[in-house]
């Protein structure tokens, strides 16, 4: 009976059972967490320290090193009103830093690896927080933002400068940006604050680009954050950011490619497409896609076929996707790949193109307007004709939308114009079906209407209406 | 109808088709006129034919309606010069005017549909104007005789004679088949009756029946028809059908045709063409300052039997002990 903290929609604003997501935006303010919770006690102090470019040269390092350990202080963003000075000073330090990394010259000794790894490691490894809402919905919904954003900021700024520094040396580096350390960084993704997310994609980018031995590791983990989102929790905030990574990198795969990607394509890329949220990501996933065909192009089959048998059933939104994704592949496919997916393809397609759904039909019907597209499927009339023909006619004549039907014709035209006798033939059969089928019809009608007569005489018969 | 019925409905139309043909001196000029702005050429008029056929199929009228739109189209060009802008609506409006007299009121589209499904540029009203004009310049009411009234009979004279006649001589194909002819202007100049007839020999020739060649002979008699000019006309058929089924296929002019799709459609497309802004990290880059990193990477070719297992937890060594002999020895 106690409304304990719930967010669901009060019932009156229910219609059907489905909750207004209006009224809920209404409502909805831009929130902030963190977790960065102090601990209760004395306030933070820090001595200030002289900046960088008042002390000379040689004691620059050791100042350095200083300052990155005065940064490892984390403080709270959730009360904004406490140690304002401190958070200022620490502020300008990490700026003072960035500037820093990003001109000096002979600033990174060995020792100072460990403790810049260090200071990011404080500031940004945490649990996450929990999210506000119950139902946040990542398509609707505003995100929660993190709160220490001020210093967060400047600590991934600092790291990529540092990464993409001059002097940067991974054999030195990779004592301490370990497989921990990316596995922590992997968990950061999850974050519900784009901002840190984008910061954590070019981070993860240059740490692939430059550890080779942590490449397979991060390969694996990114295998797995997509398995269990895929197929346990169908909640992860960072997909559209770790498939953009990994689109530079399928960009860069060596050929013939290995094994371990072809089954990444089959085994997890595909299955992505079942997700409900994916309209989040699929830009991001076609792109992917589209490079692996690429590459090469003989996975082409595994690829559609894959496709049309998660091809979405009862989600328009998401059919309208899978019908922009198809068009981009068969935009660059082989005309020899075609031939070989061409009937089950055009069977779908011709499905779609009878869709109630206007959009999801004028989407399909567009392929018509696709050069490339039409041009393959101008060498394969003979296949794809008849598979397309029953739907377009019966469309033209039944469907509400008149766009459609306006585009239906360009589509027949199209047809007439490309095969003109297997037209001339596919109109004839099916004329001649419409009219048997009209024929049984009548048939159909006419001996229950004799049943009806047969009936009614014999009721007749019996009041002693007609004589018998 | 019997065959003695038949035979006099034929003499009738024969008698009467020249009253249905088109101008031979109209044709021939819009034949010999070369692509201009100010005159139809053959070319405009064949390919706006080929839009009327496109728009008879697509409303699902017959191909009675199709032939006589054709006619009358042919008799109002051979008759009056009139410029290229204004075809589409004197094309239009002939089948307009062929579908009322020959289809059932239920199956007519109105003005309205025709000329949205057809892209047209003129209005209803213009479309009312111009089948008056028609009507009043060829004097039309509602029949004329053409090559498919000639076809029609044939046909049936055929069956009358041949009791399998049904199964070897299909209507629906010589229909097409005339349909195929008529796209081109050439075939407007010959009689109904001959063009008919080449046809039906055609088709014949194709079936290979005895019985049906002394039909098409005993009709060519009985019309007085000469053999020169069923020779003439044969061959130009037959010409212009293996043209027609060849399989190479005119170019689709698709670009000439509106797509128009709806304002969410066209702001997603081509939404995933976005260049990405991550660089491409190129797989087994070796990079010279990373030299001392070769143990490692000499490791990383040893990933495909470490990452196989996808999804697992359950880890070997990191690095497989025959790799890490391997480059000891090195």
């Amino acid at each position: 009976m106690s409304s304990a903290a719930t967010t669901s929609p009060p019932s009156a604003d229910k219609v059907d059972g489905f909750s207004r997501k209006s009224v809920r935006k209404a409502k909805q303010k831009r929130s902030q967490s963190s977790s960065q919770f102090r601990s209760q006690g004395k306030p933070i102090e820090l001595t200030p320290l002289p900046l960088l470019k008042d002390v000379p040269a040689p004691e620059q390092p050791e100042l350095f090193l200083k300052k990155l350990q005065q940064c490892c202080t984390v403080f709270d963003f959730m009360d904004t009103l406490s140690d304002l000075k401190m958070k200022e000073y620490k502020r300008s330090t990490l700026n003072e830093l960035v500037d820093y990394v990003t001109v000096s010259r002979g600033y990174l000794t060995e020792q100072a690896y460990p403790d810049v790894v260090k200071m990011v490691s404080h500031n940004i490894f945490r649990t996450l927080p929990p999210s506000d809402s119950n139902e946040f919905d990542p398509e609707e919904d505003e995100p929660t933002l993190e709160a220490s954003w001020p210093h967060l900021q400047l600590v991934y700024e600092f790291f990529i400068r540092f990464l993409e520094s001059q002097e940067f040396q991974p054999s030195i580096a990779k004592k301490y940006i370990d497989q921990k350390f990316v596995l922590q960084l992997l968990e950061l993704f999850d974050s519900e604050d784009p901002r840190e997310r984008d910061y954590l994609k070019t981070v993860l980018h240059r740490i692939y680009g430059k550890f080779l031995g942590l490449r397979a590791f991060i390969r694996k983990q990114i295998n797995n954050i997509f398995l269990r989102f895929v197929y346990e929790t169908e909640h992860f905030n960072g997909v559209a950011e770790l498939l953009e990574i990994l689109g530079s990198i399928i960009n860069g795969f060596a050929l013939p490619l290995k094994a371990e990607h072809k089954q990444f394509l089959v085994k997890v890329l595909i299955p992505l497409h079942t997700v409900r949220s994916l309209s989040l990501f699929h830009a991001q996933l076609a792109y992917c896609i589209v490079q692996f065909l690429e590459k090469d192009p003989t996975l082409t089959e595994p690829v559609i076929r894959g496709l049309l048998k998660f091809w979405p059933k009862t989600c328009s939104q998401k059919e309208v996707m899978f019908l922009g994704e198809l068009e981009e592949i068969l935009d660059v496919i082989e005309p020899t790949q075609f031939v070989k997916i061409q009937e089950p393809l055009f069977k779908q397609i011709s499905r779609c193109v009878s869709s109630p759904h206007f959009q999801v039909a004028e989407r399909a019907l567009y392929y018509w307007n696709n050069e490339y597209i039409m041009s393959l499927i101008e060498e394969n009339s003979s296949v794809i004709l008849p598979i397309m023909f029953a739907s377009l006619y019966r469309i033209s004549k039944e469907h509400w939308n008149p766009a459609i039907v306006a585009l239906v014709y360009n589509v027949l035209k199209a047809f007439m114009e490309m095969n003109s006798t297997l037209f001339d033939e596919l109109t004839a059969t099916y004329k001649s079906d419409r009219q048997r089928e009209k024929k049984k019809e009548k048939e159909r009608e006419d001996l229950w209407k004799k049943l009806e007569d047969l009936e009614l005489k014999r009721g007749l018969r019996s009041d002693g209406i007609i004589p018998t | 109808m019997d065959a003695f019925k038949l035979m006099k409905e034929l003499r009738v139309n024969y008698e009467q088709e020249a009253h249905y043909l088109p101008r031979e001196t109209g044709l021939r000029l819009i034949e010999s006129t070369t692509e201009d702005d100010s005159r139809i050429s053959a070319k405009c008029r064949d390919a706006k034919v080929e839009d009327v056929w496109s728009l008879t199929s697509f409303f699902g009228y017959s191909t009675q309606t199709f032939v006589l739109a054709v006619n009358l189209l042919d008799r109002f060009l051979a008759m009056i010069r009139i410029q290229p802008k204004h075809l589409s609506c004197v094309s239009v409006s002939c089948l307009h005017m062929a579908a009322k007299v020959t289809e059932e009121e239920c199956n007519l589209a109105p003005p309205v549909e025709l000329i949205r499904i057809g892209q047209c540029r003129f209005t209803a009203s213009d479309l009312c104007r111009m089948e008056k004009i028609v009507a009043e310049k060829l004097n039309f009411k509602s029949k004329a005789v053409t090559a498919l009234t000639f076809l029609d009979l044939y046909h049936q004279i055929a069956l009358s004679h041949c009791t399998d006649g049904k199964e070897i001589l299909s209507l629906e194909k010589l229909e097409a088949q005339l349909k195929a002819c008529l796209c081109r202007i050439s075939f407007s100049k010959a009689k109904p009756s001959v063009l008919a007839l080449s046809l039906l020999r055609q088709e014949i020739h194709a079936v290979q029946s005895e019985d049906m060649l002394e039909i098409a002979c005993h009709i060519q008699r009985h019309l007085k028809i000469t053999d020169a000019e069923l020779r003439l006309w044969s061959e130009r058929v037959a010409r212009r059908l293996s043209d027609y089924s060849s399989p190479e296929c005119s170019k689709p002019n698709h670009r000439k045709l509106q797509w128009i799709v709806s304002r969410r459609t066209a702001q997603n497309l081509h939404s995933y063409r976005t260049v990405p802004e991550l660089p491409t990290i190129p797989e087994h880059c070796w990079d010279e300052s990373e030299s001392e990193d070769s143990c490692e990477d000499v490791m990383s070719s040893g990933e495909e039997s470490l990452s196989s297992s996808l999804g697992s937890d359950a880890e070997g060594p990191y690095f497989p002990l025959h790799l890490r002999r391997q480059h000891l020895h090195a």
